[in-house]
This record gives structure tokens, sequence and C-alpha cells, in this order.
């Protein structure tokens, strides 16, 4: 038997789509793919799966309701990147567990991969956007100042991780320690950088003010 | 009133004829179980305001006080007890750690077996108890570190003050480097540590910027107006 509140929501435009063979547009949804991670990580139902998320991702995603979570896990199965636990919908309150598979384990990771580009495009829109104040090198310094500021208050308030426990620790446990190591170490990459494009300002300053 | 006070602190070093303008009017305060940060590039003063703060050099201009005294008149009197300055182990390679955490306290004029139990709980403190009977030579950087720590901790000091404590350290032991620093605060003891890495920011209660011998950020509102007048001063005599 079907799954009615999910049958109600996945047929959508895009299973319509994809029957009539067009291919499927690539998923967007940061909250669809953290999802995903969870349910790779261990399959459940919505409520745990969104309870899960939202202690995992607290601060950096947001569920709108429970039944977002819902909507979410109809479009990843619609997707055919989880699907559902065969048994797990019996008994007078079923609730329908979900796993990974093969082809969501696979796109996980590419789209994981693809978080580099993400973050690289997102930091070449900074220097470019920074770039466009070389008519006015001293307004970009005064920005280059807050940058560094933000950085250097953001790597203050990164707490030190703890490795105690480190091999008992869990998932979410390992999360934090990396997330933190990645954040940290991101933020020292930026920090240099700032010391070199302010040197790159002050050369270009330089002449103007002299020449004012 | 703060344990450490450094006042419109500027220092230069002569080099033949040429003078270089070390340190800037600095002015900041720390207070006792605070972790403060002095972040900056190479080249920036943070060592030179490091010894400073420590009372081993005297600033050209302006004034350092360690719970109200000037630092350039009685800096030899708190050094140790009062400050404990943390530098880098060289020259510990043939000796056991224990006798390396040891020697400060006996040339401090204390007896063999109490400096032997105080080097030992020193130890214990910064989590390097066993290395005590280990030579200087067999320790990784972090451990050197941690070593230096315990000799100066040795004299149960009221500020620590250490130059770069996690360069070169490797990346999976900075944290304990970092944890360790921050454990001492809850003791009670305050820290003036600098770093020119960002991971040495975590955990710090305040970071210091500094950059060309010129403090970055707000000034210490108590300071301001002292400040101000500094800088009218300057302009005065530069006019």
């Amino acid at each position: 038997m079907q799954d009615p509140f999910v049958s109600a929501i996945v047929y959508t435009p895009y299973v319509m789509r994809a029957e009539r063979g067009v291919q499927a547009a690539p998923m967007q949804s940061q909250v669809n793919w953290a999802l995903l991670g969870l349910v790779i990580e261990r399959p459940s139902y919505a409520y745990e799966l969104a309870r899960r998320f939202e202690r995992t991702y607290e601060g950096v995603l947001t569920l709108s309701s429970v039944s977002h979570a819902y909507t979410a896990l109809a479009a990843l199965k619609d997707r055919a990147l989880i699907e559902e636990l065969p048994g797990t919908r019996e008994g007078r309150q079923p609730k329908p567990h979900y796993r990974a598979t093969p082809k969501g384990l696979e796109e996980y990771g590419q789209w994981l991969v693809g978080q580099l580009d993400e973050g690289l495009r997102r930091q070449r829109l900074f220097v470019v956007a920074l770039a466009t104040f070389t008519r006015e090198p001293q307004s970009a310094l005064e920005i280059l100042d807050r940058y560094e500021s933000a950085c250097l208050t953001e790597a203050q308030n990164t707490p030190i991780p703890s490795r105690a426990g480190a091999r008992v620790g869990g998932a979410p446990e390992l999360a934090a320690r990396l997330a933190a190591e990645e954040g940290r170490l991101a933020l020292g990459a930026k920090l240099a950088w700032v010391e070199y494009a302010r040197r790159e300002l002050n050369a270009l300053a330089g002449p103007r003010e002299a020449a004012r | 009133m703060s344990l450490l006070e450094l006042e419109c602190v500027s220092k230069r070093y002569r080099e033949g004829e040429l003078e270089h303008l070390i340190l800037r009017g600095v002015s900041l305060q720390i207070d006792t179980s605070e972790l403060a940060m002095v972040w900056g590039r190479r080249g920036s003063g943070r060592s030179t305001l490091l010894r400073i703060a420590a009372g081993i050099e005297a600033p050209d201009d302006g004034v350092a006080r360690f719970d109200g005294r000037d630092l350039a008149r009685h800096g030899d009197d708190v050094l140790g007890g009062g400050i404990g300055y943390c530098q880098k182990l060289t020259g510990a390679g043939s000796q056991a750690v224990l006798e390396v955490v040891m020697m400060p306290l006996l040339a401090a004029g204390i007896a063999a077996g109490l400096a032997r139990s105080r080097a030992r709980e020193a130890l214990e403190r910064v989590g390097a108890s066993g290395c005590a009977t280990v030579r200087g030579s067999a320790l990784d950087t972090s451990e050197l570190v941690r070593v230096a720590l315990a000799r100066v901790l040795a004299h149960e000091p009221r500020l620590v003050v250490v130059d770069d404590p996690i360069q070169g350290v490797d990346l999976l032991e900075r944290d304990g480097i970092l944890a360790l620093l921050r454990s001492l605060t809850a003791e009670g003891v305050a820290v003036l540590a600098s770093t020119t890495d960002a991971t040495g920011l975590s955990g710090a209660d305040r970071v210091l910027t500094l950059m060309e011998g010129e403090l970055r950020g707000p000034v210490p509102q108590e300071l301001a107006p002292v400040l101000e007048l500094h800088r009218r001063g300057a302009r005065q005599a530069s006019a």
C-alpha cells in the first residue's frame, strides 16, 4: 500500500516530466541534500529525521516545519535517491522508514564535492565586487578592514574542538570537530588573502594619494 | 584596576642611521582570568609588545604597569612570581624534562625537594607528567610548548605571557595547547598570548589586532582620554 500523504505530494510536474522522459533538473534545495545526508547517516522516519535535522544543522539550515521534511523526503524518493524500508508501514501507526539508494549515495557525494565550487564562486563574487573599488582604493581598504575584523571575530568565536573521546564520539561530535577545523583553516586562508589584497591596494592608493 | 595595563606604549629600534618604530602608542588592559590573544603578521611588533608586557623590555614612551606597578622600575621583582614569560625551550636536549622545569626554581633559591614536587605538579598541570624522565631532545614541538609552560607555571604566576605557542605545532595538537591556556584562566591566571594563525584565536576572550606596531580595534574606554592627550602631544611635537 502506498503512503497516501507521500503519493499526494510526489505526483508533481517533475514526475510528469520524468514520465515523459524529460531529464530532471539538478536538485537545488540545500535542505533536501542535507536531509539525504541524514538518511545516509542512519535510515529513519520523517519525524525523527526532522528532529535530527534541527539538531545537526542548527544555525546553518532551517526546516520551516516538520511537514517540510515530508515534502523533502517525497522529493528525494521521487528522484530515487531514497527508498522505503520494507516492513516499516505495518502496525496501527505506521512509520515508513527511508534508506539511501546507491544512486542517492553517489549523487550525495557529487553534491558534497560540488560545494567546493559553490564556496569558490561566493569568494570570487566578493573579490570581484571588491575590485570594483579600484578607483577608490581607500574605500576598498576600509572594507578589507571590516572583512578582516569579521574573520577574526569568527575565528575567536569558533570553540576549541574537544578531542576528548574522539574515537567514541558519534557522528554529530565528529561533524562539529570537522566543521570547526574546516572553518578555522578557511579563515586563516582568508586572513592571508586580506594581507595580500591590502598590500596591492596600498600600492594602488599610494600614487593616487600623492597625486591629490 | 586591571592586572596589566599598557598606556600609549611606543618602542623604537636603531639600525645604524635608521630608526624603526616597532610599537606606536599601544594601549591595552588585561584582567585576571582573561585570555587575550594578540594577532598580527610577522614584523607587526607582536614579540616586542609581549616582552614589554612581561617587563623584559622597557618602552621608550608610555608606561606598562602590572598590578599598578611600573614594570620599567619593578620588572625584575614581578618576573617569575607575578608574570611568567614563556620562552621556547632551547638547549634542553640532554637534560631530563623534570630537571628542565626544576632549574629556574633552584635558581630562585627554592630547596631541591620542594622544587622537585612543584616541577612535578606543574608538569601534571600541563598534561606532560609522562615526559618527566624523558630527555628534552626526544620531545616534539607540542610537548616542548607544554614543558615551557610548566617551567613558568611552577612559579605560580598571575599572568602568563606566551609568544606564539602554536607555531610549528601539529594541527591536531594545537587545540590541546589552546585548551591548556584556556584552563589556566579558569584557575584565575591571566594569559596574554600571540599568534599569526587564525586557528590560534579559538576560545580567546579578546583578540587584539596588531598591525605595523598599532593596535586596531576599540581602545579601552578608560584609556581613551589618555590616548587622546598622547596624540595631541605627538601632533604638537611634530608641528
